[in-house]
């Protein structure tokens, strides 16, 4: 076979239609595309080759349905962006022509060539992956997808704030929810908040409010000191091992200790603890739910500075940033001066981007040789929000504000800055590889010195005394390690939780079903975690609002006038009883038979059968075989002859 | 003698659920790697007879990489009957004369950027060391 002329009949009356996105220029700044469609239409079988600045815009779209409705193709392939992304949408577009959905095929051309490979280069590639999909879609055939009752009931990993709203927005839309909680209380992160920016509202009534309506709500089964054992299923059908058990760890007990001197019961915010819903199992105990879709809102945990940063675990005047909204929070409103450890603080420093945009070769991995690259966030607004607190409560106290870039990115954030700036918080910009030095005071009024160069104006060499250093620590992800191996979760290079696509499907994993909500996705605060808590939690009820869910068909088949009953596939099949040999129709011996129901479509069957009788639709040996013909079909890349 | 060195052809079979979205995890991090690679995706390469690979390499493709799930592979038994396969084409390759690093089975999860390009540059250092498949054996005859 050649890659040129028109070879139609070989495979009966296929009729592959091209279409090639630019991808606005993701693909077209390195992929001639005007040459590749050229060349598409020289591909065996194509009748169809057209182009398309986004081909998953409405104009793409229609271009795909016109050319099937037309007759012009009857089947397609699409060269764009990876499948991940947009097979959905197409399939869709293919079946509102009228067209089996399952006509279709993908050539990824983006994350697969014109983000990697440049110039020439890249046409080249495209036209290789182009052809292999044609050479695969000219031997597609119409399938049905299996369809599978759905349980109305959503699981939700994790009681902070993410997850408990993502649980009420939840039995809202009338789905029953199991929200399950490591710790006994309610809260999360939040719980460890006084005030919330950008409102300043107070993070107690914010949580009362949630959990009392959880709490009320009968849709809601709420499971603490629960971890999530085992998982299995798909999408619509996943059963889950919940086990709860009784608290032993000292921080929990300590702060069960606390919930009981406050007298605060059931229900009722503690602060700086979170809410105690029910009374804590005695007894180990282990249930197992059937659920729909889980939403995982597993959270985050700070930055913990290692000993020596910035003088941390050295001096006891430096401590985190949540250290001092709990002090600030516990202080009784006396008037006079913030007072730590019994030192009035007549002047502070705050170092910014502590655990936060590491760079490698200046920041030291920790002791798993991970270094936290990505910017926190929230921790720039919060550190603006406890200069203003200070300068309010305190306004004597003189604050020197190390920082390397302040990034009050969301609504109503930039007013910190400027607030602050006004109340005379003193800023001082210092570059990554020259922070600031943290030692003690050379002047005996003062606990610390802080010694930092003004990289912004006069590049003075700067000594501040200070009698307290405050390290805005980073987010980094909660340790959710066994999570992320009983449900094969994807992790992005930051070790949170990988979305499919930030813009596309911010919410959903790879995993179909599986739901995130909050920060277990990304450093944020706790109104964008809000905000991803509701899509979470509206995406599982579109998912399962159906009362069913469509699975992709790729099971195994036996073309039973090849089979020849050698029980090699029965053999293989590590699932018993998805595939028996059975008797055939007039005596013509015994047969293998597949229960699609309990076929994975793993195709290990496939490669012991002698006479190719089964095969794993939609991914079959010869779509492959043609793939690779139509690859090797192409001109290599280069050709060097040496005489 | 005629020598003919021809950027040979590179097939990665890779997983849907690790490989596959590993090296769309290069691509997102703009990394380079050789154009001779193609990148079929699967649902599990257990599925491929052993005569695939051997298809493979008598219709020209130069080297293969096999990116699996590895131990995470979401199918049960499948790695190992993978593994148990890939043996079974090193020893026809060897009966062939054919040199059994053209043949790579290794694990690549979602985020492994540095683990593909590592793979990718060493199967172009093997393919290019051993040019189209069977002219090691040709070499190996003149020699």
């Amino acid at each position: 076979m050649t890659a040129k002329g028109k070879d139609k009949t070989a495979e009966g009356e296929a009729k592959v239609a091209v279409y090639i996105c630019h991808c606005g220029g993701n693909i077209s700044d390195q992929v001639d595309v005007e040459k590749l469609e050229a060349m598409a239409k020289e591909f065996p079988g194509v009748t169809v080759a057209r182009r398309d600045m986004f081909m998953c815009s409405d104009p793409g779209q229609n271009k795909i349905i016109e050319d099937l409705k037309s007759g012009a193709a009857d089947r397609v392939v699409i060269a764009s962006c990876s499948p991940s992304l947009h097979e959905t949408t197409f399939r869709n577009a293919v079946m509102r022509a009228g067209v089996n959905p399952y006509m279709y095929e993908h050539a990824n051309i983006r994350e697969q060539c014109s983000w990697v490979h440049h110039g020439e280069a890249a046409t080249r590639k495209a036209a290789g992956l182009v052809a292999a999909a044609v050479g695969k879609a000219r031997h597609l055939k119409p399938l049905e997808s299996i369809r599978m009752d759905a349980v109305d009931h959503v699981t939700v990993v994790g009681g902070g704030i993410s997850g408990l709203k993502s649980a009420r927005d939840l039995a809202m839309r009338g789905l029953k929810v199991t929200l399950i909680e490591k710790t006994p209380f309610l809260g999360g992160n939040v719980a460890q908040l006084d005030r919330l920016f950008p409102t300043n509202e107070p993070a107690a009534e914010l949580l009362q409010e949630v959990v009392d309506e959880v709490r009320a709500r009968p849709e809601i089964e709420v499971l603490t000191c629960a971890e999530l054992t085992e998982s299995e299923g798909y999408v619509g059908n996943f059963t889950l091992k919940v086990t709860r058990t009784p608290p032993t760890g000292e921080e929990e007990c300590e702060r069960l200790r606390t919930v009981e001197a406050a007298g605060a019961g059931e229900g009722r915010f503690v602060p700086f603890v979170g809410i105690l819903p029910e009374a804590v199992p005695a007894t180990e105990e282990t249930r197992e739910i059937s659920t729909g879709a889980v939403v995982l809102a597993t959270g985050f945990r700070h930055y913990s500075p290692p000993k020596g940063l910035y003088g941390y675990g050295e001096h006891p005047e430096v401590i985190t940033l949540p250290d001092l909204i709990r002090l600030m929070a516990e202080k009784e409103d006396t008037g006079g001066m913030l007072e730590v450890n019994g030192r009035p603080i007549k002047s502070m420093a705050m170092i910014r981007c502590v655990g936060s945009r590491q760079i490698p070769g200046i920041h030291e991995p920790d002791e798993n040789g991970n270094l936290n690259e990505h910017c926190s966030r929230a921790c720039c607004t919060a550190t603006l929000q406890a200069d203003r607190e200070i300068k309010e409560k305190y306004p004597e106290t003189v604050i020197y504000d190390f920082y390397r870039d302040i990034r009050a990115y969301g609504r109503g954030h930039e007013e910190f800055y400027v607030g602050a700036s006004q109340d005379g918080v003193l800023f001082l910009r210092f570059e990554p590889d020259g922070p600031p030095v943290v030692g003690p005071a050379s002047d005996p009024d003062y606990a610390l010195s802080v010694m930092a160069k003004d990289t912004l104006l006069s590049g003075q060499e700067l000594d501040v005394p200070v009698d307290l250093v405050v390290l805005s620590v980073g987010m980094v992800p909660s340790d959710v390690s066994g999570l992320i191996d009983k449900m094969k979760l994807p992790v992005g290079a930051d070790r949170f939780l990988l979305e499919v696509h930030p813009k596309l499907r911010p919410v959903e994993l790879a995993n179909t079903g599986v739901l995130l909500a909050g920060t277990c996705q990304a450093p944020m605060d706790s109104t964008e975690a809000s905000e991803g808590a509701t899509a979470a939690a509206v995406k599982a009820a579109a998912l399962l609002a159906k009362g069913h869910v469509e699975l992709d068909p790729y099971v195994a088949t036996v073309n039973t006038e090849l089979c020849e009953g050698t029980g090699a596939c029965v053999a293989e099949c590590p699932h018993p009883g998805c595939v028996t040999l059975v008797d055939a129709p007039e005596g013509k011996g015994k047969k293998a038979e597949i229960n699609p129901a309990l076929c994975t479509g793993c195709g290990m069957c496939v490669a012991v059968c002698p006479n190719v009788a089964i095969e794993v639709n939609g991914w079959t040996l010869r779509q492959y075989e043609a793939m690779v013909d139509a690859i090797v079909a192409l001109p290599a890349t280069k050709e060097l002859v040496e005489a | 003698m005629q020598r003919r060195e021809s950027a040979p052809k590179i097939l990665i079979l890779a997983t849907e659920d690790c490989a596959y979205p590993g090296a769309n995890s290069v691509g997102q991090a703009h990394l380079s790697y050789g154009e001779n690679t193609y990148i079929l995706r699967t649902r599990e390469p257990a599925m491929f007879p052993e005569r695939f690979y051997l298809d493979c390499f008598d219709k020209g493709i130069a080297g293969i990489i096999i990116m699996s799930c590895g131990v995470e592979c979401p199918y049960e038994g499948a790695y190992d009957a993978l593994a148990k396969r890939v043996d079974g084409v090193y020893r026809q390759m060897k009966e062939r004369g054919l040199d059994i690093r053209r043949l790579r089975l290794t694990a690549i999860c979602t985020v492994c950027n540095r683990a593909f390009l590592n793979e990718v540059k060493n199967m172009n250092q093997v393919v290019t060391e051993l040019g189209l498949p069977g002219e090691e054996i040709r070499e190996a005859v003149i020699a």
